[in-house]
C-alpha cells in the first residue's frame, strides 16, 4: 500500500513544505510569547504536536490515493462513529463536549479530523458520477446527507464553528463543481428560512450572545463583548511595527483572551504589527494559492476535489478566524489552522497538507506500478 | 473530464478579494485607527492610583490635636478584572462581611469601586494571601479620622461622609469615594481641611494586580498631594472635658464663651453621637437608629436647640424698659403672686407673691409681676426691637449649623399667623414665654454683650487656619456684631448689680451658682413647655426647661457660662450647679496655667 518511485523526490512539493516550515515557526514564535508567562507546558507539547505533524504529512504524502479513495467511506464511518461516542463519553471543555480523553497523553477532538474523511467521500460521490456536468436538487441528496450527519453530531457538542467550517468545506465544494441555478436558489431560500428556528430553538444563549455581541460588542464591554474589544485593541495598538517580541502589553497583561488559542493572530498583530500580520496572510494565501495549484493540475476528479477541499479547508479558517479577531465577523471559536495552539487542529491540517502532496507528486497520472503490500 | 479552467480562475478570484478584505480591515484598525487603539491600550493597563490627601488636624487652642487621621485599608474591586466576581470573589465577600448585590448595577468596567473600607488585620492577611487568585480585588491605603478624646465635642466637630453627587458637582477634583465633612466643623472647615489629592499611575494586568515588568513602568507619571491645613479652635479641650463632666447624662446644653473676644471656650450638647460611628462613612442601619432616637442625638441642643427662653430674657426687657424710660431703677411695684390683665390672670412664679419690690429686687426674685407690667408700658415691637439687638431671631453666624429662633412682633404675627397680636402676648413675651425662642449659643452672646458692655461679638469656634508648613492661612478676629448705644450702658450696670444679686443675695434664685473668692454674676430661668397647673401633675415632659446664664468675675468678667438643661425643672436648683462646676473648673485651670506660665 505504500508506494514509492524515483520521481518522488523530484515532484516532491518542497514549496509547499518550506512554507509549512516558515509557519510552523511563526506559530511556535508566537505561541512561545503568550504563554511563556504561565510556563512553558504549552510550548512543549505544541512543539511535540507539530513534529508528529510534519511526520504524519511526509507520511501521508506517500500513501496511494487510490488506497484513501477505495477507503473513503471506510474512513467516514469510522470518524463518524466516533463523533457519536464523543456524546456521550466525551470530556467537556468550556460547555462542549468535544474532546476524548487519551489519559496523560491528552485530550483529542474528533470533530477538527472528521473534516478529512468529510473531504474524501465528497470527492468519492463526485469521482464516482464522473459524467454529471452540474447537479440538480436530487442529485445533491447524496453529497447533503454526507454533510448533515457529521454537521448535525458537531452542532450537538455544541461546537458551532466547527459544525460550520464543515458546512463552508462541503458548500464550496458543491459550488465548485457546479450547481444547476434552480437547485441553488432553492438551497438560498431554504437557508433563509431555516435561520430563523436556528436562531429561536437551536442556538444555545452563549452562541447568541456572542452573535450579539458581534453586531454591538460596546454594549456589553465586560461579558461578551469584551473578547472583541480587547482582540481589536490589541491588533491596533500594533500599529506599523509592532510593539515587540514578548513586549505586547495586551497580551502579557492578559487583557487579551484566548491568546494561544482562538486569538493568536492578534497576538502576532499586536507585537509585530501590520508587517507581521500582512506576512502571515501573505504565508496563508499563497499555500492556499499553491494547493489550488496542485488542484487545478490534478488529472481526476477524485483528486481534484480532495485538493479543492483542503483549500477551502484552509481559506474558511483564515478567513473566520481572521475575521472574527478583527472585528468583522462574530466570535465563534474557530482556530487559525497551524497557527494557533491544539493538537487536533495542527495535525489535520498537516495530514490534509499531506494528502495533497501526495497528489502533487502524482501529477503526471503515471499509471500504477507501485508494489503493492496486502 | 470537464474543462475546470474558468472555475479555477474563479476560485482564485475569491480567495484574492477575500483575503485583500481582511487586510483592508487590518490596515484600518492599524494604521488608520492605530493610535487611538493603543491610547486604549494603555488606559486598559495605566491605572492611575489617587493619592488622597492627608486631611488637615483639628486642634484645640493650646495647639492639641483633637482630631487626627490613622491608615486604612480599604478594599476595591475592579469589574474588568474580576470576570465572574460574584461567584469567584463568594468567600471574599463573607469575610468581608458584605453583599455582593449591592455593587451589581453600578459596574463601570474601568472603575475601581470600593467594596469595604478600613478592614482588619484577619481581613487584610486573608486578601494578601491570596492575592493570585482574587483577580481584580486591589487594597489601598487612605487616611480616616481618628478622635483622640473620644465623643468629646462630637455635637461641634461633626464627621466626615461619603461625598454626594451635589458636594462633587462643587468640588470636582475630588474622588467619588472621598470622605467630605457632613456637619459641624468638618463640614463648616471643610475647603480648609480637604487639601489636594495626589496621585501615581501604575501598570496593572487585566485582573487589576500591579506589574513589575520594567517594559510597561516607561512613562509612568504621579503627582504629590497638598495636605489639608489644621484647624485651631477656640475650644480648650480641658475646659470642654470638665463641662461634658458637669452636664453628666442630662440632656441639653452648655456654652462657654470668652467674654473679652467672643471665643468659644467650650461648647456641649447632650446626648450626643459616637463618632466612631461615623467613621468609616455613614451606615444606613445607624442612620435610621440616630434620625429615629427620640432623644435627638444628631441635634446640636447648643446651636440649633430652640427654647423658650424664660426668665432669661429678663435682663433684655429690663435693658429695654430702663433705656426707654418707662421705668425707673427705683420703680416700686407690688407683687401679689398674680397680675390681672383684661380678663386674664397671669401669675407669679412665687405664689404667695414678692410683695412690693424694685427692678432689682425683681431680677433677682425672678418676679414675674413687675415685668408683665413693665410690658404692659414697653409694648412689643419695642421689645422686639431690642432682642434683636441682643442678637435673638438672627443667626449667630458660628461657622456650623445653628438656628435663628424666633423674635415676634406685630408684622411678624400678621405673616407667620395672618392674625393680629393680643396684648396679652407682650406680657409673656416680657418674661420669655409664648412665641419666643432662642438657643442656648444666643442666650450665651446676650451674657456675653451684658457682661462686656454692650459689645454683641459674633461666636468664634475657629481661631486660625495653619498650613501643614505651619503657615497661618487665615485668622478670626473678633468680629462685632452690634454695640448698645451708650445711653444703654447704664441701664445694663444696673441689670448686671441685679445678676451679682441673683447669685450672691440670700433670696437670689441662682444662690447654687455662688463661689467664695470668685464672683458670679447669673441669671435663672425656668421655661415653661406647658402650663402651670399641668406641670404639677408631674410628667417628666411637662417639667419646664431649666435655664442658667452667667459671667465670673463679676468685677472684671472674663468668662461667661451658659446652661440650659432639658425638661430639668427649676433653673436654680439644676442648671446653676452645673454653671458653678464649670466655673470652678474654669478658675482652677487659669490658676494653674498662671503658675505653669511663671514656672
Amino acid at each position: 500500500m505504500i508506494g514509492f518511485d524515483r520521481r518522488a523526490l523530484s515532484n516532491f512539493g518542497w514549496t509547499l513544505i518550506c512554507m509549512t516550515l516558515v509557519l510552523l515557526s511563526l506559530a511556535l514564535t508566537n505561541l512561545y510569547s503568550a504563554s511563556y508567562q504561565l510556563g512553558l507546558l504549552s510550548f512543549k507539547k505544541h512543539l511535540l504536536w507539530v513534529s508528529i505533524g510534519l511526520v504524519a504529512m511526509i507520511s501521508v504524502s506517500f500513501v496511494s490515493y487510490k488506497f484513501i479513495q477505495q477507503y473513503s467511506f471506510h474512513f467516514y464511518v469510522v470518524f463518524v462513529l466516533l463523533l457519536v461516542l464523543v456524546l456521550f463519553v466525551g470530556k467537556e471543555v468550556a460547555s462542549s463536549k468535544s474532546w476524548i480523553s487519551l489519559g496523560s497523553f491528552g485530550t483529542v477532538q474528533p470533530s477538527e479530523f472528521v473534516k478529512i474523511p468529510i473531504i474524501f467521500v465528497m470527492a468519492r460521490l463526485y469521482s464516482d458520477d464522473h459524467w454529471m456536468e452540474s447537479y440538480g436538487f436530487v442529485e445533491l441528496l447524496k453529497p447533503a446527507l454526507v454533510v448533515l450527519v457529521p454537521f448535525i453530531l458537531v452542532l450537538l457538542q455544541p461546537d458551532l464553528g466547527t459544525a460550520l467550517i464543515i458546512l463552508l468545506i462541503c458548500g464550496s465544494i458543491i459550488l465548485f463543481m457546479g450547481v444547476k441555478k434552480r437547485a441553488l436558489l432553492f438551497i438560498l431560500v431554504a437557508v433563509v428560512g431555516l435561520s430563523y428556528p436556528t436562531w429561536q430553538f437551536f442556538l444555545k444563549s452563549y452562541q447568541k450572545e456572542r452573535i450579539e455581541a458581534f453586531i454591538d460588542p460596546f454594549n456589553d464591554p465586560l461579558g461578551s463583548g469584551y473578547n472583541a474589544i480587547q482582540s481589536q485593541i490589541a491588533i491596533g495598538s500594533g500599529k506599523l511595527t509592532g510593539k515587540g517580541f514578548k513586549s505586547g502589553a495586551q497580551t502579557q497583561l492578559r487583557f487579551l483572551p484566548a491568546r494561544h488559542t482562538d486569538f493568536a493572530f492578534s497576538v502576532l498583530a499586536e507585537e509585530w504589527g501590520f508587517l507581521g500580520a500582512i506576512s502571515l496572510l501573505l504565508l496563508y494565501f499563497l499555500i492556499i494559492l499553491w494547493i489550488l495549484d496542485t488542484a487545478s493540475r490534478a488529472k481526476d476528479r477524485y483528486s481534484i476535489v480532495v485538493s479543492f477541499g483542503v483549500a477551502a479547508m484552509l481559506f474558511w479558517h483564515v478567513i473566520i478566524n481572521v475575521g472574527m479577531v478583527l472585528g468583522i465577523l462574530p466570535i465563534i471559536g474557530v482556530p487559525l489552522l497551524i497557527f494557533s495552539y491544539g493538537g487536533s487542529s495542527t495535525l489535520t491540517a498537516m495530514i490534509a497538507m499531506g494528502v495533497v502532496l501526495g497528489i502533487r507528486r502524482r501529477r503526471f497520472h503515471i499509471p500504477d506500478e507501485v508494489v503493492e503490500i496486502r | 473530464m470537464q474543462d475546470f479552467r474558468s472555475r479555477f480562475i474563479k476560485s482564485t478570484v475569491v480567495l484574492g478579494v477575500a483575503f485583500l478584505a481582511i487586510i483592508f480591515r487590518l490596515w484600518y484598525l492599524q494604521i488608520v485607527e492605530g493610535d487611538e487603539l493603543a491610547e486604549f491600550s494603555l488606559s486598559n493597563h495605566i491605572r492611575s492610583e489617587r493619592i488622597p490627601a492627608y486631611r488637615g488636624r483639628i486642634l484645640d487652642r493650646h495647639g492639641r490635636e483633637f482630631v487626627v487621621n490613622r491608615p486604612s485599608f480599604d478594599v476595591y474591586l475592579l469589574p474588568r478584572g474580576a470576570d465572574d466576581y460574584t461567584k469567584l470573589n463568594k468567600a471574599l465577600f463573607e469575610i468581608l462581611q458584605v453583599s455582593p448585590e449591592r455593587f451589581k448595577n453600578n459596574l463601570v468596567p474601568t472603575e475601581p469601586i470600593l467594596i469595604a473600607r478600613d478592614i482588619d488585620r484577619d481581613q487584610l492577611a486573608y486578601i494578601e494571601t491570596r492575592r493570585d487568585s482574587l483577580p481584580g480585588v486591589i487594597v489601598e491605603i487612605n487616611n480616616l479620622r481618628r478622635y483622640i478624646y473620644g465623643s468629646l465635642g462630637a455635637s461641634f466637630l461633626g464627621y466626615l461622609g461619603k461625598i454626594s453627587k451635589a458636594e462633587l458637582e462643587v468640588a470636582p477634583l475630588l474622588g467619588n469615594d472621598s470622605l467630605v465633612g457632613k456637619r459641624g466643623v468638618e463640614k463648616g472647615w471643610q475647603d480648609f481641611l480637604q487639601g489636594e489629592d495626589g496621585y501615581r499611575q501604575k501598570a496593572t494586568d487585566a485582573f487589576g494586580r500591579e506589574v513589575s515588568l520594567n517594559l510597561f513602568q516607561k512613562n509612568l507619571t504621579s503627582k504629590v498631594g497638598v495636605p489639608g491645613h489644621d484647624v485651631v479652635l477656640s475650644i480648650d479641650i480641658d475646659i470642654q472635658r470638665a463641662v461634658e463632666e458637669a452636664l453628666g447624662d442630662k440632656s441639653g446644653a452648655v456654652v462657654v464663651v470668652d467674654v473679652k473676644s467672643g471665643e468659644l471656650l467650650a461648647l456641649a450638647s447632650k446626648p450626643s453621637f459616637s463618632p466612631l460611628d461615623f467613621v468609616k462613612g455613614v451606615n444606613v442601619e445607624l442612620w435610621k437608629v440616630l434620625i429615629n432616637d427620640k432623644s435627638f442625638p444628631l441635634l446640636n441642643r447648643s446651636t440649633q436647640g430652640l427654647y423658650a427662653p424664660g426668665s432669661v430674657l429678663k435682663m433684655v426687657t429690663a435693658v429695654a424698659a430702663l433705656s426707654e424710660g418707662t421705668v425707673e431703677q427705683d420703680t416700686l411695684v407690688y407683687c401679689p403672686g398674680r397680675y390681672k390683665f383684661g380678663r386674664r390672670t397671669f401669675h407669679c412664679w412665687k405664689r404667695e407673691g414678692h410683695g412690693e419690690i424694685n427692678l432689682k429686687l425683681a431680677i433677682i426674685g425672678s418676679c414675674n409681676v413687675y415685668f408683665y407690667k413693665l410690658a404692659e408700658k414697653l409694648d412689643i415691637d419695642r421689645l422686639s426691637r431690642y432682642m434683636k439687638a441682643f442678637g435673638f431671631g438672627s443667626p449667630t453666624g458660628i461657622g456650623i449649623e445653628e438656628s435663628r429662633g424666633i423674635v415676634p412682633s406685630r408684622r411678624w404675627k400678621q405673616t407667620e399667623y395672618k392674625k393680629s397680636w393680643y396684648r396679652g402676648e407682650t406680657l409673656i413675651s416680657a418674661i420669655g414665654q409664648g412665641y419666643v425662642s432662642v438657643t442656648p449659643l444666643q442666650v450665651a452672646m446676650m451674657t456675653v454683650a451684658l457682661a462686656n458692655g454692650g459689645t454683641l461679638y459674633k461666636p468664634i469656634i475657629v481661631r486660625k487656619v495653619v498650613s501643614h508648613d505651619g503657615k497661618n492661612v487665615a485668622e478670626s478676629i473678633p468680629e462685632v456684631r452690634g454695640v448698645l448705644p451708650p445711653m444703654h450702658r447704664e441701664a445694663l450696670v444696673a441689670v448686671r448689680n441685679a445678676m451679682i444679686g441673683a447669685v450672691n443675695d440670700p433670696k437670689g434664685t441662682g444662690r447654687a451658682a455662688k463661689l467664695s473668692n470668685y464672683t458670679v454674676a447669673g441669671k435663672t430661668g425656668t421655661a415653661q413647655v406647658v402650663s402651670l397647673d399641668k406641670e404639677e401633675e408631674g410628667y417628666k415632659e411637662y417639667k419646664g426647661h431649666a435655664w442658667f446664664t452667667s459671667y465670673a468675675p463679676a468685677e472684671n468678667p472674663e468668662v461667661s457660662v451658659t446652661v440650659l438643661i432639658e425638661h430639668g425643672g427649676k433653673g436654680g436648683s439644676v442648671a446653676a450647679p452645673i454653671a458653678r462646676k464649670v466655673i470652678e473648673a474654669y478658675r482652677s485651670l487659669e490658676d494653674k496655667r498662671d503658675k505653669d506660665d511663671r514656672v
